[in-house]
Order: structure tokens, then C-alpha cells, then sequence
């Protein structure tokens, strides 16, 4: 396949996958700006405003996340109930193409959520080059590897329940246990430490520090970039290893 | 002739299988180039393990099998580019529309808007889906899903096609339509690996047959000689009182509503029809029906499923 063939099988996912069905049913939409501005009220009415800072940039970590749990759940739809993975199999579109596409399929449905963070992250004034240049990357990496993630999983889950018993544990294990939606400060001790396995603490930890909300030296910096790209590319490498295009 | 497809010594086990049970066992097949190849076999014989080995899908435990020359273990991007397939149980993703179906699984074989617009049009009408292109897949019967799930491997570039019951759910007609669009893709030199559960659709499309029983192969060849093969070639229908010792010294003998079924040689079934003929009995007779061979080979009917193996097809645990 040439590469101008990949781009055009990344494309014709992302129609298929994201830009018809929400055509078809724009409520998905709601239904993903739903969790986030949800925390985000939560946070605001239990902080009295305090932590309204947190919840917009929490808010924009956890939309990225729900990418990662929307590819695992619909991948797994896809390939038990409709044997979609199997008809993509027996064709010259690589299992690379496969998640790049439906992983940029799902950030359409995020589009909006996203959307409504960025601007309140302007109206609060966070916005300035470092902050959304830091911002994007971290986004980035997270939606990464979250798809990775999801395929991953997607590829050994044997009925589609089995993803609504993994979609809200990862939401828990990356979102609410890990400090993204307060300062790590408010953690006791042990569960600092503890948070520090999570790689979305290292994102938030960035995000935060670049908007000022925490301090951020030079070296955490880099060890925080450090363990989220380590992190990344460790995912890739699983999905590559593990996942499961061609049954054994 | 060339073959398409070549199994060699195929076996296969499922990782969670009872020790023993293997689902296909030292299957060896040569499908020639162009035309259409007809696997059947009960539920859970292995037919559906085949197509997913040979299509990339599922990984065999011994042997190997050559697609287009290419072999499966390590050649896997080369044979995906040159096939396709509806896989057995498949369903078009419920929120597009029959055309979108068709256009957009073209697409995402590379295949540039222009040519994919061409053969959507051409597809969906060959497979009389042109009034349905608009409609959301969703609101479509069982059937005309069905259909466009054909309709998009027809219309693709593909040289070999694997079609794993492509024909469940349609109405008589549009099975028709279905066997007309698979001869003409044979027609145009591309093969097509079939498996059914109509045994009518089997003979009607397939130059050459495999009956598979239990993962192994019992019987293999053009329909004209599955029929030479078998012990009694010639089926005989009896309605009313015919001796049944006297049958039975001609050949195999089933009782049947009103009468008796005999399964005899050429020369029998004529000295038979003209005995009942004599004593103002009803008979028919002709050649044995694929059905026939079936029952006679496998010693059950193709209705009756066969127990699976741990992990087999025809169940929803497939992964990729």
C-alpha cells in the first residue's frame, strides 16, 4: 500500500467511524462533553472555585482518555458483532492504519469537548505559547496511549460487556485516583507516591505547571515529559507485540 | 491450471482445546485460479477455520497454505492486498447507508474515489440494492444486509474472494442475484472460495467441491466426480408396495412417506425403474443429489451440526 493509500484508509476511517455516525446521531456529542464538564461542575461547587483551574485542565486529560475507552469499546463491537475486524484484516489495510484511523475517528466525537475547555482554559487566562504548546503535547500523548490501549485490550476482550467493566476502571485508575483534577498536594503522602505510577499524574503534572497552578522546575519537567513519552512508546510497543489483529 | 489457493498438510488446534481436539487435521487443497471453489461440510467441520486461515485471519498449527503463490506464514502483506472477505456472521457497521457500505470499504482499500464511485454504482446494481442506497444499513432486513456485504467484496479489486456463507438469510431471488454476481467475478478470472449450507448453491457455482468432516477432508472434486466416487450413483424413487428384500439386493434401501428410496448403480436403477414400471408402480430416477453423497460420505445429514472443538468457528469467539 502506498503511503498516499494510508492516508486515504486514515481518512475513509475517520468518515466512517466518526464524521457519519455523528451525522447520523449527533447526541454523541453530548454524551462526551458529558463526563468532563460534570466533573468540572462537581469540582467547582466542592471547591467553592478553587479548583476550577484543575477541573478545565483535568477536564481536557480526561476527554483525551475517553478516546482511548470509546476505541476499546467500539473495536471490540466492531470485531465480535459485526466481524469488521476480520473484513479489514483480509485487506491491504494494516493494523498501524487500522487504530490511527479509528483513534482519530474518536477524537471527532472529542472535538467539542475539547472545544469548550480550550476556551474557558483562554477565559480563565492560562493561554499563552509555552502553556498550549505543552498543552498540545500532552494531549497528544495521552490520546496515544489511550488508543494503544484500547486496541490493545479491544483485541482480547471476548464480548463487548467486558469493556463497560474496563472503561470505568481505567477512567478511575488514570482520572480520578491519579492528582488530575487537584494539586498532588492535597494527596497524603503514601498516595502521592502511589499516583506517581500513573502516567496521566506526569501530564498533569505538566499541564499544571505550565499554567502555574503548580511548581514546575526544569528537571521535573523533563522527568515528567520523560516517563509520559517512556510511557507512550512502551504502549506502542505492547500493541504492537500483543494485540491480537491475527487470531492465534 | 494454477492453483489460487494451496493448502499444505493444514492443521489446526485451538489454544483452549481439549488435548485431542483439532479442528482442521492434514487438510491438503489445490484451488485452481478462477473459478469457484465450494467447501462444505456440517457446522463445526472446519470450514469456517479453513477460510479464516487462508484469509489471513487465524493462524495455523501445522502445515501452511499459499495464496496466489504467497505463503501465509510469512508473506501476509503481499496475499491482504490481493483479497477479500465476507466473513461468516459479518454485518455491515449499522449507521451507514448501503452505498456508504460499499464506497467506503473500497476506499479504505485504497482504491481512488472515481473507480470506487464506479463500482459501487455497478455492484449495487448487479445485487438490485440501487433503490436501497440511501437507506441506513440499520433499518435494512437481515437479508438485504447480507447483500451488501457481498456487494462490497464483489465490487473490490480483489483476485481471490472468500465468501463464508454469503447467502445465509436471502430470499430465493436474491440468492440468484448473489450466484449471478459471484459467476461473473469468476468470469472475470477472479476465485472465490465458497462455503454454504446449500448444497443446490454448492453444485449451481462450484466447479470443484471439498467435503470436509471433523477438520479432515473426505471427498474433493468437480461434482460430476464426487458422484462417479460414491458407492451408489443413482437415487430411485418407489411410491407404493415394492418388496423390500427384493430392493435390497440392488442396493441401499431408506424407507421413505409412501414408499421406498433406493441408492443403486446405473444398471440397477434402470432394471428397478422398469421393474415397478411392470407391476403400475410411481418411480423416478436419476443421478444421486450432492445432498445424497453427503449423507452417504459423512453417514449424517448437513442439517445436523457436528460437535465443536473448543474455540471453534461458528460461535462468537473469534478474535483477530
Amino acid at each position: 500500500m502506498s503511503e498516499r493509500n494510508r492516508l486515504r484508509s486514515i481518512f475513509t476511517l475517520v468518515q466512517l467511524n466518526g464524521i457519519i455516525p455523528i451525522r447520523t446521531t449527533p447526541l454523541y456529542i453530548v454524551n462526551l462533553l458529558a463526563s468532563p464538564l460534570s466533573f468540572l461542575f462537581f469540582i467547582y461547587i466542592v471547591s467553592h472555585g478553587t479548583y476550577v483551574a484543575y477541573g478545565i485542565t483535568g477536564g481536557m486529560v480526561l476527554t483525551m482518555l475517553t478516546v482511548g475507552t470509546s476505541v476499546q469499546s467500539d473495536l471490540t463491537h466492531y470485531r465480535h458483532d459485526l466481524k469488521f475486524q476480520d473484513v479489514v484484516v483480509a485487506s491491504p489495510v494494516e493494523a498501524p492504519i487500522y487504530v490511527a484511523g479509528m483513534a482519530l475517528s474518536e477524537l471527532v466525537y472529542s472535538l467539542p469537548a475539547l472545544g469548550v475547555f480550550v476556551v474557558l482554559f483562554f477565559l480563565w487566562g492560562y493561554a499563552s505559547v509555552t502553556s498550549l504548546a505543552v498543552l498540545a503535547g500532552v494531549l497528544v500523548l495521552v490520546w496515544s496511549f489511550a488508543s494503544a490501549l484500547g486496541f490493545t485490550l479491544a483485541t482480547y476482550f471476548q464480548d463487548v460487556r467486558e469493556t463497560f467493566i474496563f472503561s470505568p476502571m481505567i477512567s478511575l485508575l488514570f482520572t480520578v485516583l491519579p492528582p488530575v483534577y487537584y494539586p498532588i498536594s492535597a494527596l497524603p503522602g503514601w498516595a502521592q507516591v502511589a499516583s506517581r505510577i500513573s502516567p496521566t499524574t506526569y501530564a498533569a503534572g505538566l499541564v499544571q505547571g505550565s499554567v502555574g497552578l503548580q511548581p514546575l522546575s526544569l528537571s521535573v519537567a523533563l522527568l515528567d515529559w520523560g516517563v509520559l513519552i517512556g510511557f507512550t512508546v512502551a504502549l506502542f510497543v505492547i500493541a504492537a507485540v500483543k494485540a491480537r489483529w491475527k487470531e492465534p | 491450471m494454477v492453483s489460487a489457493i494451496s493448502s499444505v498438510r493444514l492443521g489446526k488446534t485451538y489454544p483452549k482445546a481439549k488435548a485431542g481436539a483439532r479442528a482442521l487435521s492434514d487438510l491438503s487443497l489445490e484451488i485452481p485460479t478462477g473459478r469457484v471453489y465450494g467447501l462444505i461440510g456440517r457446522n463445526g467441520a472446519g470450514k469456517t477455520t479453513f477460510i479464516r486461515i487462508a484469509a489471513t485471519q487465524l493462524a495455523a498449527t501445522e502445515g501452511t497454505v499459499y495464496v496466489l503463490g504467497h505463503d501465509i506464514r510469512t508473506e501476509e502483506r503481499t496475499i491482504r492486498a490481493r483479497i477479500a472477505c465476507v466473513p461468516q456472521e459479518s454485518r455491515p457497521l449499522y449507521f451507514l447507508n448501503v452505498e456508504e457500505v460499499v464506497y467506503l470499504y473500497l476506499k479504505l482499500r485504497g482504491l481512488d474515489p472515481k473507480d470506487a464511485r464506479r463500482r459501487t454504482r455497478d455492484a449495487l446494481d448487479e445485487l438490485s440494492l440501487t433503490e436501497y442506497r440511501r437507506s441506513l444499513v440499520s433499518r435494512l432486513s437481515g437479508g438485504l444486509r447480507r447483500r451488501a456485504m457481498c456487494a462490497m467484496v464483489l465490487a473490490s479489486d480483489a483476485d481471490v474472494l472468500f465468501l463464508d456463507e454469503p447467502t445465509t438469510g436471502l430470499d430465493p431471488l436474491a440468492r440468484r442475484q448473489v450466484w449471478e454476481a459471484i459467476r461473473r467475478a469468476s468470469r472475470e478470472n477472479r476465485t472465490i472460495l465458497l462455503t454454504t449450507h446449500y448444497l443446490d448453491e454448492a453444485e449451481a457455482l462450484s466447479s470443484r467441491l471439498a467435503l470436509i468432516e471433523a477438520g479432515q477432508l473426505r471427498l474433493e472434486g468437480s461434482p460430476a466426480d464426487l458422484r462417479a466416487r460414491v458407492r451408489y450413483p443413482y437415487r430411485v424413487t418407489i411410491e407404493g408396495a415394492f418388496p423390500r428384500e427384493e430392493l435390497e439386493s440392488y442396493g441401499k434401501v431408506s424407507e421413505i412417506e409412501g414408499g421406498y428410496l433406493l441408492f443403486t448403480r446405473e444398471a440397477e436403477a434402470r432394471e428397478v425403474a422398469r421393474l415397478a414400471l411392470e407391476r403400475g408402480l410411481r418411480v423416478s430416477m436419476g443421478p444421486v443429489s450432492l445432498e445424497d453423497i453427503f449423507l452417504d460420505v459423512v453417514g449424517k445429514s448437513i442439517e445436523e451440526d457436528a460437535p465443536l472443538p473448543d474455540n471453534e468457528e461458528d460461535t462468537t469467539e473469534v478474535s483477530a
